[in-house]
């Protein structure tokens, strides 16, 4: 124990961050440059290297933070070192080529704090992010944690803990939203006739495409989701634990099992927790990636060892779920924000947020955005506050034209709702859902009927093909998509879509059918006429369905800009480009395929797409 | 006395359960047999006692026929296996004593086995009718 | 009870009634396909949902599997439960357009042609998942589940491989109900006429039809309990409570009296005689398959049907097969030719076939008897006098194309006839039943030379048998008909009657006795009492005879070296006498 704190004796710590975006971008080897380039200028005894979960702010990694002071260097690579070490490290002056610029190109901002995309993040799930090395417990623990741990289990009664969780106001994070102390309460009560045992399952089987905070907790974080299951298990009396995490999550599956076993010999997991007597641990199950094992039914089928496919409910989890027996089933965020809760209270938890929806939500911000990453805000935040103000707005200077949330089942927001604040309900009623925090940004580029079809097919690609809905009924609104695309759409195929999507979200079985159309029919609701205009006019306005689209070569400019310059011919696929150098070049529509390489190709802007 | 005239006198002891009904069957039946044989009834064939049949051969019997159940069928479960024995024992005895072996029979007829009854019937006539009488002296006709 | 409203017919059921339930109380019709009473609800299909309102919140539910609520108001006809129902129906119809429940939904909703890409018109699964649910939940072998996702969903053993978990009961085929499972893909089974199936099709079952009693059984070898300890689903759905997988057989000593043999008879096994065909042609049938064929409740519901579902032109019946004939049995089994003459009959009535009834004498010897005879002369069978020698399939004109045809010298006119029939009946003779030796050896009876019981006296004593006390009635003492039958019955019972009123039994006074004062006590004679009648009296040095238990059979008697031991009405003088008395000229 000694030995661990010696850290705070370092004059600086370098917090490197080894969230999976910035593993990617080599931040491993970053840290050995680091702690190469340290020894040799002698500073090891002054500065220590550490490794933290994700940062959140992913597009600009390579990151690193520098404490104490907050200095926030981005996009590092190896021969940016040496240098970063010598002048900061050493000469004490930070370096401001590395620090992050806004896009404005104004000044650079050294302090993370004062960067946008931290500024109005406000966080409680992702509170420790940047600040511990998830691979150490101590770390955690010396930032309060698992104080709350000790709070719930020497002075509360498990009653007194549901009624904390209830007052707070928190819901679920996994998208439907529904109150967790409620949940907490049903799995207390339910009757434990069939031998008495009750479990508790954290859901980190994150599926959404574009969507990674489950991930990013459970490897910046892993203690504050133990923590949180510890104290869930003990209000509702369970005596077992599973976590379900995909096994693409490897980085986080490492961190979760190891530590499990730092708490377990810190007793804070197992038998006879904090010596008073409370029984409980947590294994870990790892799913094989099917998108229907996030709904919990399915889930609790796949730890089961069974099919991984939904069943109807009632009787819902908390009645009979694991194995026959009660169960209480949240996900990853949901569990991290319980320790919080526990130790700040429930008063001040539910300060922050709407009138229904309290507390903060994570979003992964990604698509047509300048700050990709990880965002956590409080509820009731507007769309354009996130994506304006800490995503940073638009690249190449385009224009917004939806954000998609709640994953492949949550719904396209157009720029007319950009001022909606945040919470489970006016997403709903915006046609789209909460979902787990994915949040997809589109420009004017993109075509929404595509956009459709692209979640549309991820969906119909991910159903388990049980009821009847979603396995046909996705592939048939699939195919009338598809042929949309194509320019053999007709209106009444437009109405079967609409039929189609609202009866699909009527009847289907489970949360992934129920929301499988939403792509569709918000789309239809708010960009009708570009489906309109597929149909009508067979033209794709964004021009992303090739299918529609024509290809010309405006000879003037070919002959006058390009002089005939004849790249559009060398790379043409199909031969469909006639014309000789220093002649205008011409498009034979007949061969033309479609594939855009001469629009790509030329430089001087004469073939033309309509 | 030429051999044709020669009626051999022929003592039969039947069980009354199955030899004796077969008997009673054959005469129900119709069925025509030699008349030489005199029917003794007893319940068993495990009831004749090996005197009877010496007594039959002194009193002028010139063959004696013990006739039963077959093997397994008896009505007192083994009285047929007891006759067995003793008509072993009897046969060798008897031709000690000077009486063909021949002479003394055992035969297994069931209640159903009318048409055996006669067969076995006749034959045994016709067989001791070719031994020919039987000069026993060891009974009355010394007296 | 809770009280609902379904389109709006005001309702109480019971606290957790599905709407399903509750809508079939109210004789309200809901399509459903994945539905089974005996299954858990699986909610799959989506065909049966449902419009409520509860508290206000109108929502589309499947009422398979939802519980009713306190007030709740449930629509199954309103148009956006239907604008679901046909929606739903049509997708599945796309997907298994051969599918006839489907079908059938789908024209009482008056869908057509569904208006989705249809990738097999020849498909019948609609993954409704009975089978596997049926695999799991009812058979517990789990040797079916679902593979792949989505559209390439489909049911399947492990890997596409026969399962060795299969203990192939068939139940997954039976609980289909689009047919997509067959039997002949799971068991081989003798089919006959098209898909109906001759034989025990379930584990319970009445041993035969008009059996006494009346009584099922469940057929352990067959039943799916006792291969996986699971099923137990005539559990379930018997309201009397009165099936119990427990019960075992077992052995009941029960004291009695008097006894009555009626072990029947068995049929004459027809394989015996090759030339008729009986096995290598499926239209050659024994008489008992052809009462099953013609019986109401029979594989083709009484219609008389050749094995390849058409009706017969032409049929022939054959009598004594088996009966009068030196090769088989001597004897005539009694019955055939008026039961013959019924089938010709019910022919007659049933089809326009030709009749052909081969015969050696008509036997018709009971009341009423000749005059059916008289009754079928008029009605056009014909009847040709003469054993059948041969039949054969192969044809020597035309006419004989594709039929049977039955070589028989007609001994009325002196000459070899070939008929062609599509059906022969072969009017098989009775026989002893099974295990009739056995009985004869437990009972410790006789049997006459056609092998039946035989009784005490063919006149005096029809129904006794040599063992008193043992009664015989029916087919096990001879061929003999229904009515013959029961009279012996009613004389076997009422001799049996007889004894137990008496209250006592009556020795026959041929007991042995031992002599006390020629007695030697050699003990030979108690070593030799099969009935363990004689005991040896210790303290007077004598063996003693308890005439209780003296059946009378004399081996003691005959073995006493003394003399001591004699029986009555057979002493040793008696008989030495008896020998004399031969003897006297």
């Amino acid at each position: 124990m000694e030995d661990k704190l010696t850290s705070t004796r370092h004059r600086l710590h370098l917090m490197v961050c080894a969230g999976t975006a910035c593993v990617s971008n080599r931040s491993f080897e970053i840290k050995e440059a680091l702690e190469r380039e340290i020894k040799k200028q002698g500073l090891a005894e002054e500065v220590l290297v550490v490794t933290t979960g994700c940062n959140g702010f992913c597009e600009r990694g390579p990151l690193l933070v520098v404490q104490p002071g907050n200095i926030f260097y981005q996009q590092l690579t190896l021969k940016d070192i040496p240098h970063l070490v010598e002048e900061h490290f050493l000469k004490g002056r930070p370096v401001e080529k590395l620090m992050y610029k806004p896009p404005e190109g104004k000044k650079p901002i050294p302090v993370l704090n004062e960067i946008d995309f931290f500024k109005k993040q406000v966080l409680i799930a992702l509170r420790n992010r940047g600040l511990i090395d998830p691979e150490k417990i101590e770390d955690y623990i010396a930032r309060d944690g698992y104080q709350a741990l000790v709070k719930a289990l020497t002075q509360m009664t498990p009653e007194e803990i549901i009624e904390e969780i209830k007052k707070s106001g928190l819901r679920g994070r996994g998208g439907a939203g529904f109150p967790t102390g409620l949940k907490w309460e049903f799995v207390r009560l339910a009757s434990t006739s069939n031998g008495g045992l009750k479990f508790v399952v954290c859901n980190g089987d994150e599926g959404d495409p574009g969507a990674f905070m489950d991930r990013s907790i459970l490897e910046a974080d892993p203690h504050s989701v133990i923590e949180g299951m510890v104290i869930g298990a003990k209000a509702i009396g369970a005596q077992q634990g599973y976590v379900y995490i995909r096994n693409e999550y490897p980085l986080a599956l490492k961190r979760l099992t190891l530590a499990l076993q730092e708490a377990r010999e810190y007793g804070l997991l197992g038998e006879n927790i904090l010596g008073t007597g409370f029984n409980f641990d947590i294994k870990v199950a790892r799913g094989a990636g099917a998108f229907v094992c996030g709904e919990e039914t399915a889930l609790l089928a796949s730890i089961e060892g069974r099919l991984g496919e939904p069943r109807p409910r009632p009787p819902y989890p908390a009645q009979r779920g694991l194995y026959g027996h009660p169960t209480c089933i949240n996900n990853v965020e949901t569990w991290a924000n319980v320790p919080v809760i526990v130790s700040r209270g429930a008063d001040w938890f539910s300060k922050i947020g709407t009138k229904t929806s309290k507390g903060t939500k994570v979003f992964s911000l990604v698509g047509k955005i300048n700050n990709t990453g990880l965002v956590e805000v409080p509820m009731g935040i507007t769309l354009r506050e996130i994506i304006f103000e800490i995503g940073g707005g638009i690249p190449g200077g385009k224009e917004f034209k939806a954000v998609q949330t709640g994953g492949p089942s949550g719904g396209c927001i157009p720029k007319e709702k950009l001022d909606l604040p945040i919470d489970y309900e006016s997403l709903t009623e915006a046609g789209s859902m909460m979902g787990s925090g994915g949040m997809v940004v589109m420009d004017e580029d993109t075509c929404m009927v595509d956009v459709a079809k692209y979640f549309l097919s991820f969906t119909q690609d991910e159903s388990c093909g049980k009821c009847t809905p979603c396995r046909e009924g996705t592939k048939a609104m699939l195919d009338i998509l598809d042929r949309i695309t194509k320019g053999e759409g007709t209106e009444e195929d437009l109405q079967l879509l609409e039929d189609l999507a609202v009866s699909i979200k009527e009847t289907a079985l489970c949360g992934l059918g129920k929301t499988a159309p939403n792509p569709v029919l918000t789309t239809l609701r708010y960009f009708r006429d570009e489906y309109l205009t597929h149909i009508r006019d067979k033209k794709c306005p964004a021009h992303v369905c090739r299918d529609l689209n024509v290809y010309t070569i405006d000879e003037k400019t070919c002959l006058e800009v390009g002089h005939g310059c004849d790249v559009c011919r060398r790379n043409c696929v199909s031969e469909a480009i006639i014309g000789e150098k220093n002649q205008p070049h011409r498009i034979v529509q007949e061969k033309c395929i479609k594939c855009g390489v001469c629009y790509d190709v030329c430089k001087f802007g004469a073939v033309k797409v309509e | 006395m030429s051999q044709q005239a020669f009626e051999p006198k022929l003592v039969g002891f039947l069980c009354n359960w199955c030899s004796y009904t077969g008997a009673d069957l054959a005469g129900t039946a119709r069925m025509t047999y030699a008349p030489n044989l005199r029917i003794i009834r007893v319940m068993c064939s495990g009831r004749v006692d090996p005197q009877f049949v010496l007594k039959a051969f002194q009193e002028g019997a010139d063959g004696v026929l013990i006739s039963g159940c077959h093997p397994g069928d008896c009505h007192y479960q083994e009285g047929n296996y007891k006759a067995l024995r003793r008509h072993r024992l009897l046969s060798k005895m008897l031709e000690q004593f000077g009486i063909e072996k021949e002479r003394f029979r055992l035969e297994w007829v069931s209640a159903a086995e009318g048409a055996k009854f006669q067969k076995v019937c006749n034959e045994f006539t016709e067989q001791i009718r070719h031994l020919g009488p039987l000069s026993w002296n060891g009974g009355k006709k010394n007296e | 009870m809770i009280q609902i409203t379904i389109d709006g017919k005001k309702l109480e059921v019971e606290e957790g009634t599905t709407i399903l339930q509750a809508a079939e109380k109210a004789e309200i019709h809901i399509p459903t396909l994945c539905y089974h009473p005996l299954l858990e609800p699986y909610a799959s299909c989506r065909v049966c949902v449902v419009e409520v309102n509860r508290q206000g919140k109108k929502e589309l539910v499947t009422s398979c599997n939802t519980q009713v609520q306190p007030g709740m108001v449930i629509e199954t006809q309103s148009e956006r439960a239907l604008r679901a129902r046909k929606l739903n129906v049509e997708m599945l119809l796309a997907r298994a357009p051969a599918a006839k429940p489907v079908q059938k939904i789908a024209l009482e909703l008056g869908i057509e042609k569904p208006r989705f890409e249809i990738k097999d018109p020849d498909r019948k699964c609609i993954l409704c998942g009975l089978c596997v649910r049926t695999c799991e939940q009812v058979v517990g072998a789990n040797a079916i589940s679902f593979i792949n996702r989505g559209q390439e969903r489909e049911v399947s053993p492990p890997f596409g491989e026969p399962s060795e978990a299969c203990i192939g009961c068939t139940a997954c085929a039976y609980f289909c109900p689009t047919e997509a499972i067959t039997f002949e893909d799971i068991h081989d089974r003798k089919v006959i006429h098209d898909e109906l199936y001759l034989g025990p099709s379930t584990a319970i079952r009445v041993p035969v039809r008009q059996a006494v009693p009346m009584v099922p059984f469940i057929d352990e070898d067959n039943c799916i309990h006792f291969k996986t300890g699971n099923c137990q689903l005539c559990v379930k759905v018997c309201e009397k409570e009165a099936i119990n997988h427990e019960m075992k057989e077992e052995e009941i000593e029960i004291e009695v009296g008097s006894i009555i043999l009626a072990s029947g008879f068995k049929s004459f096994d027809a394989y015996r005689i090759p030339a008729y065909g009986y096995g290598r042609f499926p239209n050659v049938i024994t008489a008992l398959e052809f009462e099953r064929l013609v019986n109401a409740s029979g594989p083709t519901g009484g219609k008389i049907l050749l094995a390849n579902g058409e009706e017969p032109k032409a049929v022939g019946i054959i009598h004594c097969v088996g009966s009068r004939d030196e090769n088989y049995n001597e004897y005539c089994s009694r019955v055939c030719c008026m039961y013959s003459l019924k089938f010709a009959h019910l022919i007659k009535e049933k089809t326009e076939a030709d009749i052909y009834d081969f015969y050696i004498d008509m036997r018709c010897f009971g009341k009423g008897y000749e005059e059916f005879y008289h009754r079928l002369l008029h009605e056009g069978t014909k009847f040709i006098r003469g054993r059948v020698s041969e039949i054969t399939d192969i044809p020597l004109t035309e006419e004989e194309d594709g039929k049977l045809i039955i070589r028989v010298e007609d001994t009325l006119i002196g000459t070899v006839r070939r008929i062609p029939v599509d059906m022969v009946i072969l009017a098989t003779g009775l026989e002893p039943g099974l295990s009739h030796s056995e009985l004869a050896h437990t009972f410790n009876i006789s049997c006459s030379q056609d092998t039946f019981f035989l009784e005490r006296h063919p006149k005096l004593a029809p129904v006794s048998t040599f063992s008193d006390g043992i009664f015989l009635a029916g087919t096990c003492q001879a061929p003999k008909d229904i009515p013959d039958t029961v009279a012996q019955a009613g004389a076997a019972a009422s001799e049996a009657l007889a004894l137990a009123d008496k209250g006592s039994f009556e020795l026959e006074p041929i007991t042995a006795e031992i002599d006390e004062k020629l007695c030697a006590g050699c003990q030979i004679c108690v070593s030799l009492c099969p009935f363990s009648a004689i005991t040896y009296n210790k303290e007077k040095h004598i063996s003693e005879v308890n005439e209780a238990l003296c059946k009378g059979c004399g081996t003691c008697v005959a073995a006493c070296p003394s003399g001591a031991a004699q029986q009555k009405h057979f002493r040793d003088i008696q008989i030495m006498a008896e020998i004399e008395g031969i003897f006297i000229d």
